[in-house]
């Protein structure tokens, strides 16, 4: 207690120092002048009262500094005072602070950012109770034990009602097409609903702040609905009174039954703004073992391991392969939740972290080279100074003193970097990176990233002066300009730290580069489609006012009213547009054929249903026979198009046209063969079977995407695309419109910020092993400026002068390369998972890194170059 | 006026300050003439061991101060004790007693010397 009052009474009188002063001062006048009234009141002449009084209490500026002492701040004044020349001292040279307040920034803010997101998508556990024990079930193929395949309802309902390792197992349905309408507001909006089954919640722990969640009795599209905080906020004020009223959806009225937390989010559908049961009454689709379209998720009892979930499910496999022929060779496998929700981003977060390692190294070596260059340039001033009588321990204290201000502004510039990067990453990865939307600046790294950054700033600052300190200053002024230049194994500590500068740039360029060029590779790749000049756009007709006759009508109509708009080519719609990855694959079996009747001769394919001219719209051609038309409706026989994958696959060495396949439960007589499509962004083909949705409308509410291919700008097109719709029905939503390249492009979000990210990474460390470079260079050429104007007095060519110093810079950043290249071929391994369409050792990005490399070693090494050279060697040897 | 005043005793000043302070609080120059009178003129506290004395005294939270007007209206530093002012000045009267009393039995002593 006393200690502390006393530290905070010292700490008082640094911060109010003036005013401490001034009241000492009043204090003493005050004592003056009493003991002048106390020797006026005793009798003494009034003239000479003042003097008197004056010599009898003694000198008071004696006085003032005995208590000054007695304020203990005598070892603050000092720092104090070693702060501001420090300060001034490195206003003297603004060059090297401001680079190392750079480095320090870039580095520390980096960090932060790129680590603090890692950290939220990574490594932070689902917010969810005792995530450890969530995990997901998918379904493959026998022969395809790493795909991660959606389940049929008829295999989640046997695995619900007999495997004991679960607490509780739910499917939902995330499909991009259960969106509902709200049309009870001032304008038509649509909103993302997720059909659920029951015990959802209780997977996840997460219960209903209102209300209650669902009941397995509604499992049979009972129409309730559960809202999410937002929802509920918007549409009902945050009134408890919306439990129990009805919310229209779609012409629906659906029961409000509960509403859940805010701050609530689903970890499989992170947008979703409200809960519906799934209908899993047999007879639907729920009947079909070969129909895949739900995500399962489950918690473990407590105890069972993931292993032991897997061998029960296994046996259970087993069971049911027997009991459902066609689907004898679905297996199932269990993988950890989080791994699961974190997998599309995990191998981009890990390989940012290696380039913020990387970085926060370079930032070090950066650092050291730069103040034991500043060091040894010093250590004739520290000698100087020693010899002068400075004592040494204030020497340290003061160079001490001065690296913690260059770290300290380093830092504090650090972390504005860090603010500022971190709300540009959410940003970039708004949407495509799960979980990025929670993202906070991570303590650990942020305290990490600044001791490191302090530890090598004082480590490196200090060398020079301890070393000074050390030696016979005699020595040091004697040596003068040959131990300015550096002692020998000096000069060989700092090439050495520069060669690793290069070489560590030379690596995260290498890294980046490859994957500008991937990137590059991915954004030319020929997906099978004309996307540039096609607007898209969703439409979906709410069952309550269209039955299945009025829905096939619709999107017939919709395509032929578009058609007739000025500047559109082609109008069709499709249930999943080209490369935004697979969608109801489906068991397909050749029915004719060679490969009819063979036990593996049917395929998964995938399954399209499309609507008006669908092919010619999307710029996909036909190759064989012919597309739909008019004629295929309900009245024909079911007619398939096939693509070319799928008709070699499905019917090899024959004509396709005129051969009949078996899916969805129907059989089909495939009428026309269509080029392949892209299934992914990475250019993945897929074989793909196509219905037409006049034949196909019984099945179920299809929602299809409407592409419209146009002579001119797409979305000029949207004002008259929207008036038509309205015409047709006021009600309905244009949900999502954009060009086609947007809607297929999002895909490629998540690679763009890794490139991103990756790229200012080796843009930075470039900067960094261009400034060290230089600063090393030019620090050791203006500590040889003695040398050489010794050199050229005796007659030495500057030419000759100026080749050494390059020769010397290139000598550097060639070793540099020379070793960034082994760091490369080990960073082969990691990019090999990264790169697309590119060797992780493409010769063509290591020359250019390498290029690179040596263009700014040059550059680094001929200005002081040129400089020393600029100079009168007179001048100097004065 | 011959001054037979003399110089604290080393170490007393800050228990004598206490001393003061404990009767009411007072402003530096009142410390000095208080601890003069009670020792009937015989003690002299300058200003120049005054003042950095109630500065340490503050720091090590014995005293607080604070500025007052004086009867006769003059502003004046103010010292008053604090609970931890006033446990010290027990423990360094209890400490006096004890050292002076030793002193004093030392002094009393009828010297006997060392015979055979």
């Amino acid at each position: 207690m006393s200690t502390l009052s006393d530290l905070w009474a010292r700490f008082c009188s640094v911060i109010l120092r003036g005013r401490e002063e001034r009241e000492l001062d009043e204090e003493l006048r005050f004592h003056l002048a009493m003991e002048a009234d106390a020797r006026r009141a005793g009798g003494a002449a009034a003239t000479d009262v003042d003097r008197q009084s004056r010599l009898a209490l003694g000198g008071v500026e004696r006085t003032k500094e005995d208590v000054r002492d007695a304020r203990g701040t005598r070892l603050l004044d000092d720092s104090l005072r070693d702060v501001s020349y420090a300060v001034r001292t490195l206003a003297r040279s603004p060059g090297f602070a401001l680079v190392v307040i750079l480095t320090l920034a870039l580095g520390i803010g980096g960090t932060t950012a790129v680590f603090s997101a890692v950290d939220t998508v990574l490594l932070q556990p689902l917010p969810y109770q005792e995530p450890g024990r969530l995990v997901r079930l998918y379904q493959h193929g026998a022969t395809k034990p790493g795909d991660r395949g959606v389940v049929t309802p008829v295999h989640f309902l046997a695995y619900r009602r007999s495997l004991s390792s679960f607490e509780h197992l739910a499917a939902v349905l995330t499909y991009s097409t259960t969106g509902e309408d709200l049309t009870g507001g001032d304008r038509p909006e649509r909103i993302q609903v997720l059909p659920v089954s029951a015990d959802y919640f209780d997977v996840l722990r997460a219960q209903p702040v209102l209300g209650r969640g669902f009941e397995e009795n509604e499992e049979n599209g009972a129409p309730s609905v559960i809202l999410s905080h937002d929802l509920w906020e918007r549409l009902y004020h945050g009134n408890p009174g919306a439990v129990g009223q009805a919310l229209v959806m779609s012409g629906t009225p659906f029961t409000v039954v509960g509403v859940m937390p805010a701050g609530y989010t689903d970890p499989m559908a992170p947008g979703v703004a409200a809960w519906v049961p799934l209908d899993l009454r047999p007879g639907l689709d729920a009947s079909n073992v070969d129909n895949h379209y739900l995500d399962v998720i489950g918690r473990l009892r407590p105890g069972v391991t993931l292993a032991r979930a897997q061998a029960e499910l296994d046996a259970l496999g087993a069971t049911l392969a027997r009991q459902y022929a066609d689907a004898s060779d679905m297996r199932a496998s269990l993988y950890s939740l989080k791994e699961d929700v974190v997998a599309p981003a995990s191998r981009s977060l890990k390989l940012m972290l290696g380039a913020v390692g990387l970085v926060l190294l370079l930032v070090c070596v950066n650092v050291a080279t730069l103040l034991l260059v500043r060091g040894s340039a010093r250590s004739h001033e520290f000698a100087l100074r020693a010899a002068l009588g400075g004592m040494r321990g204030r020497l340290v204290r003061q160079m001490l003193i001065e690296c913690l201000v260059l770290a300290v502004a380093g830092e504090i510039a650090g972390l504005v970097l860090a603010r500022l990067a971190m709300s540009a990453i959410v940003t970039l990865g708004a949407g495509s990176v799960p979980r990025l939307d929670a993202l906070t600046m991570n303590p650990g790294i942020l305290w990490f990233s600044l001791a490191v950054a302090t530890a090598s700033a004082l480590v490196f600052g200090l060398l020079p002066a301890l070393r000074a300190a050390r030696a016979q200053p005699i020595d040091a002024l004697r040596a003068e300009g040959r131990a300015l230049a550096g002692a020998q194994g000096q000069r060989h500590v700092r090439s050495g730290l520069v060669v690793a500068q290069v070489a560590l740039a030379f690596v995260l360029l290498v890294g980046a580069g490859l994957l500008i060029v991937s990137f590059h590779r991915l954004r030319s790749l020929d997906l099978g489609v004309k996307p540039d000049q096609a607007l898209v756009f969703e439409l979906h007709l709410p069952e309550a006012r269209y039955d299945f006759t009025a829905r096939a009508r619709f999107y017939e109509d919709v395509t032929t009213n578009i058609e007739q708009l000025r500047g559109v080519r082609a109008a069709g719609g499709i249930t999943r547009l080209p490369a935004t990855g697979p969608y109801h694959v489906w068991g397909t079996t050749p029915l004719t054929g060679p490969n009819a009747g063979k036990e593996h001769g049917g395929i998964g394919a995938q399954q399209r249903v499309v609507s008006g001219e669908y092919f010619k719209a999307a710029g996909i051609p036909v190759l064989e026979g012919r597309a739909f038309d008019a004629r295929d409706d309900a009245s024909v026989p079911r007619r398939a198009v096939v693509s070319t994958t799928a008709a070699a696959q499905l019917f090899p060495g024959v004509d396709p046209i005129g051969q009949r396949l078996r899916t969805g439960g129907f059989d089909w007589e495939v009428i026309g063969v269509v080029a392949d499509v892209a299934l992914d962004v990475e250019g993945r083909v897929a074989p793909t079977v196509y219905h037409a949705h006049a034949q196909f409308v019984g099945d179920r509410n299809w929602a299809l995407t409407q592409v419209v291919s146009t002579s001119g700008s797409p979305e000029a097109l949207l004002p008259a695309i929207r008036r038509t719709i309205a015409a047709m029905d006021p009600a309905l939503v244009l949900y999502r419109p954009m060009t086609m390249a947007d809607a297929i492009g999002a895909g490629t979000a998540q690679r763009r910020l890794t490139l991103i990210v990756l790229a200012s990474f080796a843009a930075i460390a470039l900067l960094l092993a261009a400034l060290g470079l230089f600063g090393a260079l030019s620090y050791s050429v203006k500590l040889r400026s003695r040398e050489f104007g010794v050199r050229m007095a005796l007659g030495a060519d500057r030419g000759a002068i100026r080749r050494l110093v390059l020769r010397q810079g290139l000598v550097v950043a060639v070793a540099g390369v020379m070793i960034g290249v082994g760091g490369a071929l080990a960073l082969s391994r990691v990019m090999a998972s990264m790169v697309f369409h590119v060797q992780p050792l493409d010769p063509g990005v290591l020359a250019g890194a390498a290029l690179f490399i040596l263009l700014v070693g040059a550059a680094a090494a001929y200005l002081p170059a040129h400089r020393a050279t600029a100079v009168d060697p007179r001048s100097i040897l004065q | 006026m011959a001054d037979t005043r003399s110089e604290l005793v080393q170490g007393t000043l800050e228990m004598l300050v206490l001393k003061t302070l404990a009767l009411e609080p007072m402003h530096g120059w009142g410390i000095a003439q208080r601890i003069e009178q009670l020792s009937h003129d015989v003690f002299l506290v300058t200003q120049g061991s005054l003042y950095p004395a109630l500065v340490r005294m503050k720091r090590r939270g014995w005293i607080t101060s604070s500025w007052r007007i004086t009867e006769n209206n003059r502003r004046a530093r103010y010292y008053a004790l604090t609970a931890a002012g006033a446990r010290r000045l027990e423990q360094e009267r209890a400490s006096w007693h004890r050292a002076s009393s030793a002193v004093n039995d030392i002094l009393r002593a009828n010297v006997i010397p060392a015979t055979a």
